[in-house]
């Protein structure tokens, strides 16, 4: 009778330890507790981009194409988030700056890999300085890399470490980074040493020669219709529960020319998502597809892009003399300024989806927008009299102007033909100019044709959009100074042609070279207050940024700039039953 | 021989053809204002950039080096890069020009087998209310240019969802197989297709229905009618032979009115082709990319032309093209 | 029927001419609050069953940014017959709009804009046709008539360009030239192209035919009495050729205005605001716009009929045409 109960009592005994140890293995095992990640791993997204990249070396090719597979494939030291505006560090670990902040030593991170299996180190860093300073390939990364004129000066303090010099101070700091991909010195150096980088990794390279940092590496470019990337296992980057980024295994940009049939994809399910933001005419489609839950669309608030319309300010414009004394007056603008109903132009051209806007800098922005700035008030009988001061008072039988010689007070505005925002814009100011009298000729003209006359300087006004790349205004200063090619109204001035112009120089520079943010805001208030009084350029209105995915797709999160969704593509994550969000 | 003496003399006449073209779509778009390398200024490249990009495609040459060049290059059959693209033009081309060569194909099978068969029936019989219908259709279906067509058609597809709109494949997750693939491309090819055919078909109903109505009137027919075989039969079979000929002979006529049409087809439903192509081309006055097109374009026309002189030369002698007149 | 054909082409011509007559609103107005409109219903029976003349509701913006709008019950505007200078409009504007066609993307009288659109494209269309015949006259006369090298070459040149196809040689003639500014100008450069492209159809046969008529008793016996060369072509041998020349301008009418269509559907022709049949086409070619506003396909039936009337006269002339598919 004993050994009958030992028996079971050993039984008992072996059964209990047996859950103790399946216990407490599990409770050993890393993820055990963690919240399980409900973001599925696996799968694979498909975009679309609108270009054809001319190379894969982002270090020549400035299109948006190669810029998203640049986002695809490369990793930078630090990157703005583009969600939050703020720098992150990414291949730089954790930096620190000398206290004349002119020097920054940066921690690289360990253990990274190229997708090619090689060590990253710090003479890659190294060598990407190279080549973005070489004078061969000139390009305009490299140019923007430039403080006052002088490059960095970058070495490597040992294989983990590098040091960054900034010649003079620098307000955005190490903001600027962010343009830099880091490319594989064992890949590249050779063609900089032979001088043929900027033939490097062209459209030809096979895939196997190309590697980088990014969560993705290219594995096939089908000519002219599509890039497949494949995950990076090497990439270095893991989400807040430790898993292994990028959550996709595979992304596929289909190289779509058409807005139109970019969206016609979308809406069948043909791509996941767009690079670029919502069309204000495609806004019903998209939301009836949305309502039936197959696509999800975000609301993304007032863009940091408004409209941009300037005059020809160059004092070599091609316009006679008679013509050039109302054209090129600041009254002329000031006079527009007031004269057009920026809520009609929000309803028409953007069916009231913006909002208006009257300077340089969105309310989006919200770092650096200036609300203290005085806006013109709507108000077409102000805009009349200024008109007659500058001598446009008499009218013709139509009611519209004449100016001091009994020519009509008119002038041809260019624009950019297959942007429908444009277009429409130019039509609606064509309208609200015609009830004070003055007489638009819109012009639309191809792309290239449009940017043949601004180099040109060959326009008497032009009608844009501008895509902003940062919000930090440092970092856009080909804009902001007179000699800047970027400077539309009158570009590359050898020396500043007015004196408002010497001021915004000044002050431009000034807040790029000073770290302290409260002083860099006032110092550019000061210039929006300038702008806002000169008009070298005329805001009417940003619209509203809508962004467009297929409701498979996870944890997007969409953000201004463009690549609107692709900009964190090591992030995203498609859900495994088709067409459903948890 | 007079067939060899014409097919030579069309051949040459092909050969001018390609080349003329060619060279005018070199010229025309060189001496065109606008530049490729706008998109440069666009993103804010400083002057050395840009001088140094024109360099390297060598837009600062004069005309006269730049024609010549492509030239000694092009009857090598190097067709040089695409300025846009940054890879040849040959390759690019090719694929385009066999894009639209499908779509071709695939309106005229199409409009063949509609065409051909219903221009019979309204050609054999002068009363009734098939025909009537037949040949009011077909002229409803003469009076719809593909530009119509091919929007209507992208409008039901649109609200119906039973085609897909736009493109030539869809985005496919998995790697495609080769049935996969051509079940895609089956897909999406009606749309562009039936846009292109429609007016087609009605041309071919009319040119068959004219041509049937006077085989049937030949005195040899009423003496096969009068020896006793079955009507049906008769035009079917015999009347069917005899008139297919001279219609048959002008397909190669068709080949123009295919590269027009296709173009537009191609705009609207996204379909990848040598029309589109070429249109982005002038545009971007991508010198070699135009020049490659044309001359796809012209070699297409002259094939055509070609093979419609040699069925033509084959066919009833009578018919010898209204060309000629 | 091509009695028919005739009185169809002499409706839209009648039509478009009659356009400021007809257009109850200005093509180029545009109205704030009808983006996108769709074409104003019709009711002839009020809310109680009464009979009363045609009236319609008011439309109120119920979404902006959708373009969706509702209709307002609650008032009547009815149509009134000769008021402002126009055949019939609505009594007051400021209270509804009639908008029998719709509106386009920016409120504009999509009806308005067919009618005055179908002036420019058909004025194109006419004017290159008229150009044609009369350079394919003058080019084909003098190749029928002095024969030899002239003839030759002359010929060939024709051959060569009816062998290109024409979308693709407008198109390409068109892309390489620069902007013009004014509409005015981009009219006078279609007809010039169109004109550069119709003329060899036209030259060939009237070559045939004069090289034909040349050899004729009455014309050997003019040239015996001894009339000169120009004479004898102007007034002999070139009216000969009416009857090719008639049949010629029928088949290159549509052609021009398809061409005209193609090339502002693509971008390179007429641009905003001028209204003509292809810009509107390219106005609703978006697909979002086509599949939710498709009453801005309008002017595509424009081209069908006219394109239709034409196939109706060369029907019933017994010719088989090979029209919008063959060139």
């Amino acid at each position: 009778m004993v050994r009958r109960s030992l028996r079971i009592f050993i039984v008992l005994l072996a059964i209990c330890i047996v859950a103790l140890v399946a216990g407490a293995l599990r409770i050993l095992q890393p993820d055990a507790f963690a919240p399980a990640s409900r973001i599925p791993s696996g799968g694979s997204l498909v975009s679309s981009i609108r270009g054809v990249p001319r190379s894969f070396n982002r270090y020549v090719a400035p299109d948006s194409a190669v810029e998203t597979i640049t986002f695809l494939t490369q990793s930078r030291l630090v990157r703005i988030n583009r969600a939050t505006m703020e720098t992150e560090p990414m291949l730089a670990e954790s930096w620190t700056g000398s206290k004349d902040n002119l020097t920054y030593t940066v921690k690289l991170r360990r253990g990274v890999k190229f997708s090619d299996g090689v060590p990253f180190t710090s003479a890659d860093v190294v060598f990407s300085f190279r080549a973005i300073y070489d004078e061969k390939i000139g390009s305009s990364i490299g140019d923007s890399l430039h403080v006052e004129g002088k490059p960095l000066e970058v070495s490597a303090l040992d294989e983990n470490t590098v040091s960054i010099r900034f010649p003079s101070a620098f307000g955005p700091g190490l903001r600027v980074l962010d343009n830099l991909p880091i490319y594989p010195r064992h890949l590249l150096e050779q063609s900089v040493n032979d001088g043929t980088f900027a033939k490097a990794w062209g459209v030809t390279t096979p895939p196997a020669k190309i590697a980088g940092l990014g969560p993705f590496m290219l594995r096939e470019y089908q000519a002219g219709q599509r890039l497949v990337f494949e995950r990076n296992p090497y990439y270095w980057r893991k989400d807040a529960s430790g898993a292994r980024l990028p959550y996709l295994d595979r992304v596929t940009l289909e190289i779509v020319a058409d807005q139109n049939a970019e969206v016609l994809r979308l809406q069948s399910g043909q791509i996941d998502c767009i690079q670029s933001e919502v069309r204000p005419e495609d806004y019903a489609t998209l939301k009836q597809t949305a309502s039936t839950g197959r696509v999800r669309l975000y609301d993304l608030g007032p863009g940091l892009d408004a409209d941009s319309f300037w005059f020809n300010l160059r004092n070599d414009a091609k316009i006679p003399g008679a013509r050039r004394a109302w054209l090129q007056h600041v009254e002329l603008r000031r006079a527009i300024a007031e004269a057009v109903d920026r809520t009609r132009f929000a309803d028409t051209v953007f069916f009231g989806a913006a909002v208006p806007v009257f300077g340089p800098v969105s309310p989006a922005n919200k770092i650096w927008f200036d609300p203290q700035v005085p806006t013109p008030a709507f108000d077409r009988a102000r805009a009349a009299s200024r008109l007659a001061a500058i001598g446009l008072k008499n009218k013709d039988r139509d009611g519209m102007l004449l100016d001091a010689t009994g020519q009509p007070a008119q002038f041809t505005l260019i624009t950019q033909k297959g942007n429908t925002a444009l277009e429409r814009g130019a039509a609606v100011i064509r309208d609200e100019l015609r009830t004070i009298g003055l007489a638009v000729d819109v012009v639309p003209l191809d792309v290239l044709a449009v940017v043949d006359r601004l180099e040109k300087g060959d326009f008497e006004a032009l009608y844009f959009r501008f895509l902003t790349s940062d919000v930090d205004p440092a970092l856009s200063m080909d804009f902001w100074r007179s000699s800047g090619n970027a400077h539309v109204w009158n570009r590359g001035q050898p020396q500043p042609a007015t004196e408002w112009e010497r001021r915004v120089d000044e002050l431009m520079a000034r807040q790029a070279s000073t770290i302290d943010l409260a002083e860099r805001k006032r110092l550019f208030g000061e210039v929006q207050r300038v702008f806002a009084d000169q008009l070298p350029i005329l805001y009417f209105a940003a619209p509203r940024v809508y962004v467009v995915t297929n409701a498979r797709v996870l944890n997007a999160t969409p953000a201004l700039l463009r690549p609107m969704v692709l900009w964190s593509a090591d992030t995203l994550a498609v859900s495994k039953t088709p067409g459903t969000s948890p | 021989m007079p067939l060899f003496r014409l097919l030579a003399r069309r051949a040459v006449f092909g050969l001018i053809l390609v080349f003329v073209v060619s060279s005018g779509a070199v010229l025309l778009t060189r001496v065109a204002p606008g530049s490729v390398v706008a998109d440069l200024v666009a993103s804010g490249a400083s002057q050395e950039t840009i001088a140094r990009e024109r360099a390297r495609l060598g837009l600062d040459r004069p005309l006269l080096e730049q024609y010549v060049t492509w030239l000694s290059h092009a009857v090598r059959l190097d067709f040089g890069e695409s300025l846009m693209f940054g890879r040849p033009v040959g390759e690019l081309v090719r694929q385009r020009a066999a894009n639209t060569a499908l779509l071709a194909v695939a309106a005229l099978a199409f409009a063949t087998l509609v065409g051909i068969p219903l221009g019979v029936v309204s050609g054999s019989r002068r009363r009734g209310v098939v025909p009537a219908i037949i040949r009011a259709a077909s002229l409803v279906c003469l009076s719809l240019p593909p530009l119509i067509t091919s929007l209507v058609f992208v409008f039901i597809a649109a609200r119906t969802g039973w085609f897909p709109i736009g493109g030539m494949t869809s985005i496919e997750a998995a790697s495609p197989g080769w049935f996969s693939w051509l079940r895609d491309v089956a897909w999406h090819l009606p749309i562009p297709a039936f846009a292109l055919a429609l007016p087609l078909a009605a041309v071919l109903e009319r040119l068959q229905s004219q041509a049937t109505g006077e085989t049937l009137g030949e005195p040899y027919m009423l003496a096969t009618i009068a020896r006793g075989v079955p009507r049906s039969r008769l035009v079917w079979r015999d009347g069917f032979k005899a008139s297919i000929r001279p219609v048959a002979s002008i397909y190669g006529l068709f080949v123009g009115g295919l590269l027009s049409g296709s173009f537009v087809v191609e705009i609207v439903t996204s379909w990848p082709g040598l029309g589109r192509l070429m249109f982005d081309a002038l545009r971007a006055r991508d010198l070699y990319l135009v020049a490659g097109c044309a001359t796809v374009g012209s070699i297409f026309l002259a094939a055509g032309g070609l093979l419609s002189d040699v069925a033509l030369a084959f066919a009833d002698p009578r018919m010898r093209g209204e060309d000629r007149s | 029927m091509r009695r028919t054909g005739l009185i169809l082409m002499a409706v839209v011509v009648g039509l478009a001419a009659a356009a400021p007559l007809l257009s109850p609103h200005d093509p180029g107005r545009t109205y704030d609050n009808y983006l996108h409109a769709p074409p104003t219903r019709l009711h002839l029976r009020d809310a109680d069953g009464r009979w009363d003349r045609p009236f319609f509701h008011p439309l109120r913006l119920a979404d902006r940014l959708e373009s969706r709008y509702e209709e307002d019950s609650s008032r009547k505007v009815h149509l009134t017959w000769f008021s402002r200078g126009v055949l019939v409009a609505e009594e007051d504007e400021r209270v509804g709009l009639w908008l029998p066609l719709g509106a386009d993307s920016f409120g504009r009288d999509l009806l308005a804009r067919i009618l005055y659109g179908a002036r420019v494209s058909l004025g194109v269309a006419l004017l290159a046709v008229l150009g044609s015949l009369l350079i394919g006259m003058a080019v084909g006369g003098a190749a029928g008539y002095f024969g030899g090298a002239l003839d030759e070459v002359l010929m060939r040149l024709a051959e060569f360009v009816v062998v290109l196809p024409t979308v693709y040689l407008v198109l390409t003639l068109r892309a390489v030239l620069p902007l013009v500014l004014a509409p005015a100008q981009i009219f006078a450069l279609m007809v010039g192209i169109f004109m550069l492209v119709g003329w060899p159809y036209v030259a060939r046969g009237v070559r045939g035919i004069v090289a034909v008529e040349r050899h004729r008793d009455y014309a050997e016996a003019a040239r015996a009495a001894g009339a000169g060369r120009a004479r004898i072509l102007f007034r002999h041998l070139l009216p000969a050729t009416l009857g090719h020349l008639g049949i010629q301008a029928t088949l290159l009418l549509p052609a021009f205005i398809l061409a005209e269509a193609t090339l502002s559907f693509v971008g390179v022709g007429f641009s905003d605001p001028t209204p003509t049949w292809g810009t509107m086409l390219h106005d609703a070619a978006n697909v979002s716009t086509l599949a939710q506003f498709p009453w801005m396909l309008a002017p595509a039936v424009g081209i069908f009929t006219v394109v239709l009337a034409v196939n109706l006269v060369v029907q019933g002339s017994g010719r088989v045409p090979v029209s919008t598919a063959g060139r």
